[in-house]
């Protein structure tokens, strides 16, 4: 009897060995291609380290001297990186919270046996189907749109709405609008469906033993779905948030990388872009990239920990 | 299923491996008895756009493959190309160069094009070379300045160009007739001489409901190119007083509605100007520009294909032009240079850049024999003969006050000078943020 135990622990201990071979070769990806960059970016960022024009200057070990250049003022009279950290979050909401108010309302329209709709896997896919744009793609797509002779502005100028075409790429309101419709264009439906799975991953007898309790609609929510649908929401938020961080493409294309108008759209990536186009300054790219993992890293933590405080 | 999915990523990520992979170069083929010459197989050319493309397809090339190749003799000739615009062409060029001495033969930059406002920087440098050393030696027809540009600071020159670029003012003839009540070139241009009188014809232009110009920034290009100072001067960004003008100029005009945009002028908006339906009198540019970027005004249904014609202007001055040069480590340099050689100095092929394509070539003696044909005319134009325009606006052509960094300078202060423009922020803001700009994209330009 305990030979036969013996005998199954050891299969069990060769099949642990075979999980480590099978996951072996993600971790050498994972090691060539992001720590290892990784932890070149961070050595770079202590290197005076670009071109100029086709001359090399560097690297020249400088210390915190990249660090110090990113926290002085411009000839604007700001900081830019605190000015673009600042840019790239209220964008990020701009988008953000009508992405979760729509994703959330209509996750819960798709999995209601009440309402019980038809044709859900149409409606999925088709709410979906901007995420399969690229975004550059789609920033270009809006660039044409809302040029001052874009179709939008013909069909509002046609129709006698306005008189003359409104400058949609040069104005800050619209500017940011169009950045935020198109984020929430982009990542609505993948929300939706990420809440939806979360929804439905709730014991269903919840639901109906509230109902007998006679429920409403609201207390149901708040007090059911809400609570358990929190580690998904979590996980949906914080991605959220690091892709906000993270946003590039859709205001590099629509602002042609100028950030138009006076750099309010302008998104931290963009500015490290800057830095990494003509010149390739990896030392100041380097301490911008730095600063965003720990904006990053510190963002994550605080949300993570105060929505499981709430939720406590 | 776990298995099999297991499998699958794993075979996924060596896949991915693989592609990385594919970016090094592969060994070259090893050369067959019939290729004897010790030259490469492939010519590299690399390009900003499509312009120069084609006259090689058409003039030099055997047979045009598809849009990326082109075959003469056993030579195959291939395009890269990036886009100018934020100078991601220099920028992909850059790397490009840089890794030149380690890329297999097949795979070296031979040919590649640069513009007037960043050329220093590769004449300037190793990777460019000698082009007498290869067999381009008579500049007796070129233009002088065309040389002068590509030539580095001690005189040793490193390409040529296929074309010679002073600008003029391209004007409307029906707009014309109806605010000067003329369009003979002659009196179009005493009534707009000087820049006193082309913003006394804006205004009187205005009142009959047309523009001047359709962007502020089409003016840019005759005050930049007549400056006292360049960009960058003792390692400092230096905003000239001409470049100042230019604002001025265009803050007037934005405000008294002369311009129909304040936009980009290779946009949508600018170009719109273009068509029939356009109310701008004067575009600004030289022969590349209506030749190749005023399409619309080309257009056989919505275009308004001979209601032009050029003048000088306020003042004289060149724009861009293109010109090839002649990368060090090439595997092709005969080729190189008997394409360099066939574009400067090949007559039947300059004539017909001129006759068919409506250049003004870099070759003095076909052009200035056009200039003198009282038959020739170019119908773009109503029959004018623009080559005898640019003959005579050549001679006042000075390459000066240029530096490495000039297209982005040119560029950022268009683009952030606009937002002024628009109202968005006041004009000192404005100029800030084009300092920052620079600031942040050149770490070697000291800014105050």
């Amino acid at each position: 009897m305990a030979k036969q135990n013996t005998a199954v622990k050891n299969k069990s201990i060769s099949y642990a060995r075979w999980g480590y071979i099978f996951i072996i070769p993600f971790f050498i990806v994972y090691a060539i291609f992001t720590l290892y960059p990784q932890i070149l970016t961070v050595y770079n960022s202590f290197f005076e380290y670009y071109r100029d024009g086709l001359t090399v200057v560097g690297p020249r070990f400088v210390g915190l001297q990249n660090y110090k250049t990113l926290f002085e003022p411009g000839a604007a009279g700001y900081v830019p990186i605190f000015k673009y950290l600042g840019n790239t979050v209220w964008l990020w909401l701009l988008g953000a919270v009508p992405q979760f108010l729509i994703a959330m309302m209509l996750a819960l329209f798709f999995t209601s046996t009440r309402l019980n709709i038809k044709g859900q896997q149409f409606f999925k896919s088709v709410i979906y189907m901007p995420n399969l744009i690229m975004a550059s793609c789609f920033a270009m797509l809006f660039f044409s749109l809302f040029s001052q002779v874009g179709p939008v502005n013909q069909f509002l100028v046609s129709s006698g709405a306005i008189s003359t075409p409104i400058n949609f790429l040069g104005m800050q309101v619209t500017v940011q609008t169009l950045i935020a419709l198109m984020n929430f264009l982009m990542w609505f439906g993948n929300t939706t469906i990420l809440l939806m799975a979360g929804i439905q991953g709730i014991d269903e007898s919840m639901f109906e033993s509230a109902r007998l309790d006679g429920s409403t609609s609201t207390q149901v929510f708040f007090n059911i779905t809400m609570p358990l649908l929190m580690p998904i929401f979590i996980y949906v938020f914080i991605t959220s948030m690091i892709g906000g961080i993270q946003m590039f493409d859709v205001p590099q294309v629509l602002t042609n990388g100028k950030g138009i108008p006076n750099n309010t759209s302008t998104t931290l990536i963009m500015y490290l872009n800057q830095f990494l186009g003509i010149s390739k300054n990896y030392g100041m790219a380097g301490a911008v990239s730095v600063l965003l993992f720990i904006v990053t890293a510190i963002l994550s933590i605080f949300v993570f920990r105060t929505i499981r405080a709430d939720n406590k | 299923m776990k298995k099999l999915l297991t499998v699958l990523l794993a075979v996924l990520m060596v896949m991915a491996l693989a592609g990385c992979n594919s970016n090094k170069p592969e060994p070259a083929p090893a050369p067959t008895e019939e290729t004897t010459a010790a030259e490469g197989s492939v010519l590299n050319i690399w390009t900003w756009n499509t312009e120069f493309w084609e006259f090689l397809g058409e003039y030099y090339a055997d047979e045009i493959v598809d849009e990326y190749t082109l075959k003469k003799g056993d030579v195959t000739i291939k395009r890269t190309t990036y886009p100018s615009d934020g100078g991601a062409y220099q920028d992909a060029l850059d790397a490009a160069l840089l890794n030149q001495a380690n890329a297999a033969a097949d795979e070296k930059v031979d040919l590649f094009l640069a513009e007037a406002d960043y050329i220093i920087k590769y004449t300037n440098s190793d990777a460019t070379m000698d082009v007498k050393s290869i067999g381009v030696t008579d500049f007796s027809n070129t233009y002088k300045y065309t040389v002068e540009a590509a030539s580095d600071a001690n005189g040793v020159v490193k390409g040529v160009s296929f074309q010679c670029c002073p600008s003029a003012i391209i004007y409307r003839r029906s707009i014309a007739k109806d605010v000067l009540g003329t369009d003979d070139p002659a009196e179009v241009q005493a009534a707009i001489d000087s820049w006193e009188k082309f913003d006394a014809v804006a205004a009187q232009a205005k009142e009959k409901g047309y523009y001047m110009i359709n962007t502020t920034n089409a003016t840019f290009r005759i005050y930049s190119n007549n400056t006292t100072s360049p960009w960058v001067k003792d390692g400092k960004l230096n905003i000239d007083a001409a470049i100042e003008a230019w604002m001025d100029q265009s803050a007037n005009y934005a405000e008294n509605g002369y311009t129909a945009y304040t936009s980009n002028l290779w946009g949508d908006e600018a170009t719109s100007e273009m068509f029939a339906t356009g109310k701008t009198m004067c575009f600004v540019g030289p022969a590349w520009y209506f030749n190749f970027c005023m399409g619309n005004a080309q257009d056989a249904e919505k275009g308004c294909f001979g209601d032009w014609a050029i003048c000088q202007g306020p003042q004289a001055h060149f724009w861009g032009g293109t010109w090839m040069l002649a990368a060090t480590g090439t595997d092709n340099p005969t080729m190189v240079a008997d394409i360099m050689n066939t574009f400067i100095n090949n007559e039947e092929v300059c004539s017909k850049l001129v006759s068919e394509k409506m250049q003004f070539s870099n070759n003095q003696k076909v052009n200035n024999k056009f200039a003198a044909d009282a038959s020739y005319g170019n119908a773009f134009l109503g029959g004018q003969n623009d080559t005898a325009v640019f003959a005579e606006l050549a001679k006042n052509i000075k390459f000066q006050n240029v530096t490495a960094y000039d297209q982005l300078c040119n560029e950022g202060l268009q683009t952030y000078f606009q937002q002024y423009l628009d109202g968005e922020v006041d004009r000192d803001t404005a100029i800030n943020n084009f300092k920052d700009y620079i600031r942040t994209t050149y770490p070697s330009v000291t800014v105050e």
